[in-house]
């Protein structure tokens, strides 16, 4: 029988967990990732990862975590999918226990559980406050292992060019680069996997890493994959503010008891410590007694902006609000936070246990990405398969704090099997496709090289990715206004008449960091646009996406999804209905009981 | 899996048999020489009588080679070896574990050369019959005094420096806490060690015994 | 213009693994709060050198700037850190910035530490599991493992205790603390311990942990604060054992 052959692109989580689900169907996989996997972002994820296992008999269940999700993600989500995975939740922690990652345990030797946003119970199992940090080395430690049996290949540093598909619109491989040698080369497979991530760059700051820049997703859009629900971003309540990220400052923070609060006298400047507990102003806690600072992440970074932009009362006048954990122990915030208050330590030279951290919204997660089918990661094109953060599927609306780690293991691992079996059951493998197709491809990609190489203009890519993000921030993120919306549209699209001026300032063809970077920008120019119109055309308020003038969700016209389609070089939007086929949308409140 | 046969490598016995050579025996030997010839601090006679009791023992030659110059050969040989393969960087990162790691580099060269030479000079050219006598002629050369006194200071200090080591790369001292006080030990051996070899060395050459009254 | 706070910057730059390095200089706004990323963003959107000559932007590597990726890690002002964390203002300029020594250069500032993935494969730096489908919870481990073991998995793999380690150099090729502290690790998970034997074997090899002389550089240097000199020696003694007790007993 013919041996199939499998590519997956990016080695976060999804990648890693679908590389051992199709290393382990006895499948070769050649694995792609920018930076050596075990540097991905979902290293980044702090506080922890979902799974109703009810171990403190709560009354929890995956129904439960399954109706938060629906609810969180304000109904927008495909529910049979987020059934299935918040079911497969409990399994998929026990398989990263049996990988020997290093949760919190409780005096008996079980798994510890927390709460976190957007719950009522205690189901976050953690491994101190760098849970994605100790997933992401339990899989790539796994995946080594099928590495040194010689069933996976890495690639690291390369990066993911372009598809290749051929006549039937089939994919049939992909065209990367080598990020030292700077070679642009094909290479044939029956089936590819895409887990990319986020898309933090398009925002210029955010708490995403560097190499999240949603090019593989842009660019896979421009060759006809379909990107869906792209003007659904999270932002994070609590990051600390920084010129060159916004670090996160992880909901476990208020899991573990943190408050929110300002002082409720505006533009007040006595020390934190010194102002009585009269005068401050617990306005989560005040204006959402249900939850308190645990209501979920679109609703907490709404009510700061309030504080802030509204009522004026940043601290000092500032955008910040204190996030405050001084009332705990030193030594319970030790065992359980030490790795998030260190960052706070060491960026800013404050002792997040003796003084209250300050703290803004920062942009974070990017519910929207390819569009997926509702059953097995597939996409609309045949051979290629997408999961992760760069998916749009699980989170709806508005993802739910420690959702992200369980849905990128879940798709990730019924994206191998899924990709295995379409690649075992292909009449015609790659092996048979016709040359030229292949080496039109890698033409095509190595002439866009040299045509930014030779390039002679007068613009920077770091000048045009910086105003990039500044329009993004301010205009498509927490609260968006249609003629904003526009506006932002319009330096969009001046600023991709202006990217046709860049110059490289680096012609080199040996590790040319400013050339990929620049290949990035294109394709994230194209991205942020999607999201923009996306959002111009949602004319409602839902999770994360809040338009003012449309306060309310509008069930009867935008209880769908929006399908964004490449049509002749265009962005053309469609919409589908979204399958609500297990619990019926009602409002939703978080600040009276569910 | 099937149980495979077991055969330590050869470069990890070899560096083991290194490290385990500087305290047994040759550790154990400087201990016993600083100790034997500590009798001079008593008188002439005690030391004369306890050179010719230890020149004196049944195979002689064998215990000699065996348990003194082939592991202090191996031990200063492999040593520079390992020395060639390490490049110090205390300039850089001028911590303390890392003077020690430097200083124990020079220590053990300088000791090696001495113990070269003092074992020529007191072993062959005695014919095994060092007496005291000889001892205070070789002093009279204050070169060779100022010879002795640096190889019997660095000795000392390698010989400290080492116990420091032993403990830890035998994991006999793991938590931080432990490795520190192994670490004073190891300063606390080389000060003590030091202090009795000088004191030897004054009495060689000052003709001063202070604990003559022991038997006076 | 002309009185803004300036920042002096240094980078060692090359431009391929065979090419000479040399030094160039800049000259940057200072902002507060700066960082050395900062710094090479700042080059990279202008690259002029202070005396005005045109270059090409800083090739390095970065991507979390949280120091938990371990991609940054550079030697600035002669010493092995993560850029991400390395603020401006607490360092003496003019800055110095070159590429880690102890790895083999691909520009500028990035290196290649490919060695260091390869030797989690030597060791076998993982728990074996029998697959990824359901066969239920994994072993009960006591608090007390977790808060020992927790720290050593917050490893992030940048290099810093073999740059600073005199051990590791082009004549030696030690496997380096992080690796050891590494094998600590899975001999202490109930599921690794069973496997115990192979990572110690791995380690009695050439460039193994004999080679460790005990400078204690790498714990100094260590940017997550793991106690690598305690794995160092609790791995030793396991290591003596296999191998003495190994032989003697089989």
């Amino acid at each position: 029988m013919r041996q199939p052959k499998i590519i997956i692109v990016g080695g976060g989580l999804a990648g890693l967990m679908a590389t051992i689900r199709v290393a382990e169907a006895g499948v070769p996989v050649d694995l792609f990732s920018i930076v050596p996997v075990k540097r991905s972002h979902s290293v980044c994820a702090q506080g922890g990862i979902n799974a109703a296992k009810n171990t403190k008999g709560e009354g929890d269940s995956t129904w439960k975590h399954f109706d938060d999700s629906i609810y969180g993600g304000d109904f927008l989500a495909n529910q049979t999918l987020v059934k299935r995975m918040c079911e497969a939740a409990p399994g998929i922690i026990d398989l990263l226990d049996r990988m020997g990652v290093m949760f919190n345990r409780t005096p008996e030797g079980l798994l510890d559980y927390r709460r976190f946003g957007g719950t009522l119970y205690n189901r976050t199992a953690f491994a101190g406050a760098t849970t994605g940090q100790q997933l992401l080395y339990a899989l790539d430690e796994q995946v080594r292992r099928h590495e040194a049996d010689g069933k996976v290949r890495k690639y690291e540093g390369w990066t993911f060019l372009s598809a290749v598909l051929d006549d039937a619109g089939v994919c049939r491989g992909i065209c990367g680069m080598d990020l030292k040698s700077m070679e642009v080369k094909v290479f044939p497979a029956d089936a590819v996997i895409f887990c990319t991530g986020g898309v933090g760059a398009v925002f210029g700051r955010s708490t995403n890493s560097v190499v999240c820049t949603g090019s593989a997703q842009a660019a896979l859009f421009q060759q006809g994959v379909d990107y869906a629900n792209g003007e659904f971003i999270q932002v994070h309540p609590t990051a600390i503010p920084g010129e060159d990220k916004l670090r996160l400052m992880s909901e476990s923070a208020r899991g573990e008891g943190g408050r929110v609060w300002v002082p409720r006298k505006p533009g007040d400047t006595r020390p934190a410590k010194s102002i009585p507990d009269a005068e401050r102003f617990y306005f989560l806690e005040e204006w959402y007694p249900k939850y308190g600072n645990l209501v979920p992440r679109d609703i907490a970074t709404r009510a700061i902006h309030r504080v802030v932009f509204q009522e004026k009362l940043g601290l000092a006048g500032q955008q910040a609000v204190y996030l405050d954990l001084t009332h705990i122990p030193r030594e319970t915030l030790d065992r359980k936070l030490e790795g998030i208050l260190e960052i706070y330590e060491k960026f800013l030279g404050v002792d997040p246990r003796e003084e209250p951290m300050k703290v803004f919204p920062a942009m974070h997660y990017t519910m929207g990405g390819i569009w997926v089918n509702n059953e097995d990661q597939a996409t609309n094109v045949p051979g290629i398969y997408a999961a992760g953060e760069c998916d749009y599927q699980y989170h709806g609306a508005n993802r739910l704090g420690a959702n992200s780690l369980v849905s990128c293991i879940f798709g990730g691992g019924i994206a191998g099997p899924a990709a295995v079996k379409y690649a075992k059951n292909l009449e015609k493998g790659s092996e048979s496709a016709d040359p030229a197709i292949f080496e039109r491809e890698r033409k095509r990609q190595a002439a866009m090289n040299d045509a930014l190489i030779k390039q002679d203009g007068s613009e920077n890519p770091v000048t045009i990715w910086k105003e990039m993000g500044d329009v993004m921030s301010e205009h498509v993120t927490v609260t968006r206004y249609n003629k904003n919306l526009e506006l932002a549209d319009g330096k969009l699209q001046a600023l991709a008449a202006r990217f046709k001026k860049i110059n490289l300032s680096d012609r080199t063809q040996w590790s040319n960091q400013t050339l990929n970077f620049t290949r990035e920008l294109g394709n994230m120019l194209v991205l942020a646009r999607v999201m923009t119109l996306g959002a111009l055309a949602r004319n409602e308020s839902r999770g994360a996406h809040y338009k003012p003038d449309y306060p309310d969700r509008d069930d009867a016209n935008f209880l769908k999804t929006t399908r964004a389609k490449w049509v002749n070089g265009e962005i053309k939007l469609t919409y589908e209905a979204v399958d609500t086929s297990h619990i019926p949308p009602r409002p939703r409140r978080y600040d009276v009981a569910q | 899996m099937s149980a495979k046969v077991f055969r330590p490598d050869r470069s990890y016995l070899l560096r083991k048999l290194h490290s385990l050579s500087g305290i047994v025996p040759v550790g154990a030997f400087l201990a016993e020489h600083f100790w034997s010839n500590s009798t001079v601090l008593v008188s002439i006679s005690k030391y004369n009588e306890t050179s010719r009791e230890l020149q004196t023992i049944p195979f002689r030659i064998f215990a000699e080679a065996l348990m003194i110059w082939l592991p202090i050969l191996y031990h200063g040989c492999y040593g520079i070896h390992i020395w060639m393969r390490g490049k110090s960087n205390v300039s850089d990162y001028p911590w303390v574990g890392n003077w020690l790691y430097t200083l124990q580099r020079a220590t053990g060269l300088v000791a090696f050369v001495y113990i070269g030479w003092h074992v020529y000079a007191e072993r062959f050219l005695t014919h095994g019959k060092s007496t005291y006598g000889d001892m205070e002629r070789t002093l009279q050369n204050p070169y060779a005094l100022a010879f002795m006194a640096v190889g019997i200071v660095a000795s000392s200090f390698h010989f400290g420096i080492g116990i420091w080591n032993f403990l830890c790369k035998w994991g006999l001292t793991a938590t931080v806490q432990a490795q520190r006080a192994a670490g004073r030990l190891g300063v606390l051996v080389g000060l003590a060690f030091s202090l009795v070899g000088i004191l030897i060395l004054v009495s060689f050459r000052l003709n001063w015994h202070p604990f003559e009254f022991y038997i006076k | 213009m002309a009185d803004k706070k300036k920042v002096i910057v240094r980078v060692k730059r090359q431009a391929g693994p065979k090419q000479e390095a040399r030094w160039e200089e800049f000259a940057l706004d200072w902002r507060p709060s700066m960082n050395v990323i900062i710094a090479l963003r700042d080059i990279a959107e202008n690259p002029l050198t202070r005396d005005g000559q045109k270059t090409t932007p800083v090739s390095y590597d970065s991507n979390c700037l949280e120091e938990i990726c371990g991609s940054c890690a550079m030697v600035i002002n002669g010493k092995a850190r993560m850029a991400c964390s390395a603020l401006i203002d607490d360092l003496e300029q003019p800055i110095r910035i070159e590429p880690l020594s102890k790895f083999p250069v691909v520009r500028d500032l990035a290196v290649d530490r490919q060695f260091m993935f390869e030797s989690l494969k030597r060791v076998h730096a993982w728990v074996p599991i029998d697959g990824t489908y359901d066969l239920g919870e994994g072993p009960r481990v006591s608090p007390e493992t977790q808060e020992k073991g927790y720290p050593l998995s917050n490893c992030i793999t940048c290099g810093s205790c073999l740059e600073v380690c005199p051990q590791v150099n082009e004549k030696n090729p030690f496997i380096g603390a992080a690796i050891i502290s590494q094998v600590r690790l899975f001999n202490m998970h109930p599921t690794g311990a069973m496997h115990a034997r192979e990572r110690l074997e791995a380690l009695m090899g050439p460039g193994g942990i004999a080679d460790c002389a005990n400078a204690q550089n790498c714990v100094q240097a260590c940017p997550k604060g793991i106690p690598l000199t305690e794995s160092i020696a609790e791995v030793n003694r396991q290591v003596w054992k296999q191998a003495l007790f190994g032989w003697l007993l089989g």
